[in-house]
């Protein structure tokens, strides 16, 4: 079995700088226009943590309000149901022409057990899940060749099975045959980040050998952006520019699974006005990128390898998965029969 | 079993219907409301789109969700209905190459489309046998907030092992088991829904969670079911909001109306309060002859030869490529007991040898070629409705009199342009006559359908 490894490379350029949203029931009507706003400061990414309203779709409902913006939710990689979590990431990247990526998260709680009816795994056997639900995914969404569809009205495809392979995945717990029900994704495949505040939980395989990158959290709980103190956008981008600096240069950059692709602002609080948020947010961006401390913003249609740093991801085409194999296997045997 | 490839001439009993709503016509226990609602089902997989056109667009791209759903919106479609397939379709052993395959996550892209729409209801086809309730439940939920209240499910069943080889249970569940089965499931999503504990140590499955979202603006996601076997009836009966399954004549659609309202009132529920939209299709013209004339370009565009063969692959179980499409039915026996359906689809089982052997004759009756056989059972499928728009609008207006439906649940044959000409001239001459609403009810999916608020 093909796995498939990370986009190890050469060193990560300038983080992509994104503001962490909790998908808070509350907090629903003026997603779009602070999601709009923060795009037009030049924030980068969105990450969207778990606050009741399930972060994938919050994701895609954010998509068409905007076109540069990455979009990423953090999401559970061990009580989950592999194939309809890759399927649902999947369909984010084609909704979001390609801007999705996954912050993986570990959550082996007894409710996220028993939601599913099991029981928590303890440490080692969920950082194993993980690794384990993380590659299926990825043999998932790389199981349909971008040109799979075919239409040969003359012979009457649509598609050619020989361009599809089965994902064909067994792991410990779990197997998923494949291939994908949906056509492949902008990107191929997503990035796939670990937050800081993840990477015990997810054990060494997958914050040192599976994950495309690492997400650096800032905490800024307890700042409050729209304070009399901070009325002017410049002064507050300042005072912000002083603590995510400091933490951008105090951290290790790594490489590989462990380079800094993101850098994350969480515990913000963005129920304020949208657009006097993100003039100071936007104020600190361009403080950031004035010292190449942050990558560029994003323009319209950039996805979101790209905006990473990541390479654009090539199809690992596997024969032994492809997914006509059981018609050459027929034909041969039929060939043998009639001898 | 016969396509309605004529326009069929309307029962007595119909005909002298024809004017508004009459007291209950069909069934003592039920009112029709004289009105209709549509639905729009974008299938995304299958033979109903005609993908061989130049007209035809993509099946993925954001561009042709959006198209069509701004389209049904302008024409006041209550809903947008996504099917699923877990599985992708094989035939013979291989993903079956000739039908359009391959769809985005129904819920994950109804997330989308709820934030450039305002009014039409976002339906997700969501199957209970490999889902987990509590996770499906607030998916369901989320949508349901995102879109101001305007989500509904199609709840699903499936109990292959061939599909199970994607998901942790795998194969698990009997046939006979698979509505119990769903039905435990919904109780548990309604009861989170409605922010209770629930506790589920079931036959199935085991669960323990709390619902901790708000409400939405419609209580609750809207409930949709097929309908279609007897088992999936009576489960209609207990549980859905809306039954879609295609009755293309009226008398089939006022029998099945007896016999849902007689499942509803078995449950103890209000008759008036389950919705039947069959699922159809429409093809119009400017006259009758024009959409005859399309019809016939239709079929021949989602029927072509090879997947004629296919069909009868299915259930002969054998390759059948040597056969002449325009020749008659193969002489040859199935090799197998029951028949190998194309994987995914939604053909019954049956015995092939007695199935073959009927439709053989059948064909010869009718001197039909494999090619003109398989085109008509593709077209017995569907609810057809076909005519000039005059024509259409008549007959619509006479099933709702009846009141044999309350709405169509309808496939476009073409991606993204194929609600046009419907939304252009026959949603007008509804309108004209008094039958489909000119403004949305109401901003929920409840209150567009006429439904009533949800108990519980």
């Amino acid at each position: 079995m093909t796995t498939h490894r990370n986009s190890a490379g050469t060193a990560a350029p300038a983080p992509v700088l994104a503001v962490d949203l909790v998908t808070d029931p509350a907090a629903l009507p003026p997603l779009g226009a602070l999601a709009r706003a923060l795009e037009a400061a030049g924030i980068g990414a969105l990450t969207l943590s778990d606050g009741g309203l399930h972060p994938i779709h919050v994701a895609a409902h954010l998509a068409p309000a905007t076109t540069a913006l990455g979009l990423l939710p953090r999401t559970d990689a061990v009580h989950v149901e592999p194939f309809h979590l890759a399927t649902q990431l999947m369909s984010l990247d084609h909704v979001a022409a390609g801007r999705a990526g996954w912050l993986l998260a570990v959550e082996d709680t007894p409710e996220a057990a028993h939601a599913v009816g099991r029981e928590v795994l303890g440490t080692e056997a969920a950082a194993q899940e993980a690794a384990d639900v993380l590659t299926a995914s990825r043999l998932v969404w790389d199981s349909w060749a971008e040109d799979a569809e075919v239409r040969d009205a003359e012979r009457g495809l649509y598609l050619d099975a020989a361009r599809l392979q089965y994902a064909d995945f067994e792991g410990a717990t779990f197997s998923v045959r494949g291939p994908a029900i949906t056509p492949r994704s902008p990107q191929g495949v997503l990035p796939v980040l670990l937050a800081d505040a993840d990477r015990a939980a997810a054990g060494d395989t997958v914050a040192e050998q599976l994950a495309d990158g690492r997400a650096l959290d800032v905490d800024l709980t307890g700042l409050d952006l729209t304070s009399p103190d901070l009325t002017d956008p410049q002064a507050a981008g300042e005072q912000l520019r002083a603590v995510v600096a400091g933490e951008l240069e105090a951290a290790v950059r790594g490489d590989g699974a462990t380079a800094v692709r993101l850098v994350r602002l969480v515990g913000l609080d963005l129920s304020g006005d949208p657009q006097a948020l993100a003039a100071r947010l936007g104020a600190l961006a361009a403080s950031l990128r004035e010292d190449d401390l942050v990558a560029p913003a994003p323009a319209a249609g950039t996805d979101l390898r790209a905006q990473l740093g990541l390479p654009a991801a090539v199809r690992d085409a596997d024969p032994a998965r492809r997914a006509d194999r059981a018609r050459l296997v027929a034909a041969a045997s039929t060939t043998e029969e009639s001898r | 079993m016969t396509a309605v490839h004529t326009l069929p001439a309307l029962s007595e009993e119909a005909q002298g219907l024809a004017t508004g709503p009459v007291e209950h016509p069909l069934h003592p226990e039920h009112t029709p409301t004289g009105q209709l609602s549509f639905g729009v089902f974008f299938q995304g997989v299958n033979s109903s789109t005609v993908w061989r056109s130049e007209r035809s667009g993509s099946q993925v791209a954001w561009e042709s969700f959006e198209t069509l759903i701004r389209t049904a919106e302008r024409g006041r479609f209550a809903a947008f209905f996504l099917g699923e397939g877990l599985r992708l379709r094989e035939h013979r052993g291989v993903p079956l190459e000739l039908d359009v395959a391959g769809r985005p996550d129904a819920q994950t892209l109804l997330a989308g489309l709820a934030a450039i729409t305002e009014s039409i209801g976002l339906v997700a086809t969501q199957n209970t046998t490999y889902n987990d309730p509590v996770d499906l439940a607030r998916r369901l939920q989320t949508l349901d907030l995102l879109s101001g209240g305007r989500a509904g499910w199609n709840i699903v069943t499936t109990d292959n092992a061939w599909t199970g080889e994607n998901f942790r249970r795998g194969g698990y569940l009997d046939h006979e088991d698979r509505y119990v089965h769903a039905e435990a499931f919904v109780k548990v999503a309604q009861q989170l829904w409605r922010g209770e504990q629930i506790d589920h140590h079931g036959q199935h499955y085991d669960v323990a969670a709390r619902g901790t979202l708000p409400r939405s603006a419609q209580g609750e996601p809207v409930l949709f079911q097929a309908g279609a076997s007897p088992a999936g009836q009576a489960f209609a009966g207990r549980t859905a909001d809306v039954i879609f399954s295609p009755h293309g004549t009226l008398a089939a659609a006022a029998d099945f109306r007896r016999s849902v309202v007689d499942a509803t009132i078995a449950a103890g529920r209000d008759p008036q309060s389950v919705k039947i939209l069959p699922g159809a299709e429409i093809i119009l013209g400017a006259t009758d002859a024009e959409a005859e004339e399309k019809r016939i370009w239709v079929r021949d565009h989602q029927i072509g030869p090879q997947q004629a063969i296919a069909l009868l692959e299915q259930y002969w179980g054998r390759d059948l490529s040597d056969f002449d499409p325009d020749g008659p039915l193969p002489d040859v026996e199935p090799e197998i007991e029951q028949s190998d359906v194309t994987r995914g689809s939604g053909f019954q089982f049956a015995k092939a040898k007695e199935l073959t052997a009927a439709w053989r004759a059948e064909a010869a009756e009718k001197g039909l070629s494999i090619l003109e056989f398989a085109r008509e059972k593709s077209g017995a499928r569907r609810g057809e409705f076909v005519g000039s728009y005059d024509r259409v609008a008549d007959r619509l207006g006479q099933f709702a009199a009846l009141g044999a439906i309350d709405g169509l649940n309808i496939t476009p044959w073409l991606i993204p342009s194929g609600l046009d000409d419907i939304v252009d001239h026959l949603v007008p001459r509804l309108q004209e006559r008094g039958i489909y609403p000119t403004e949305y009810a109401g901003t929920t999916l409840r209150e567009n359908l006429g439904l009533p608020p949800v108990q519980g």
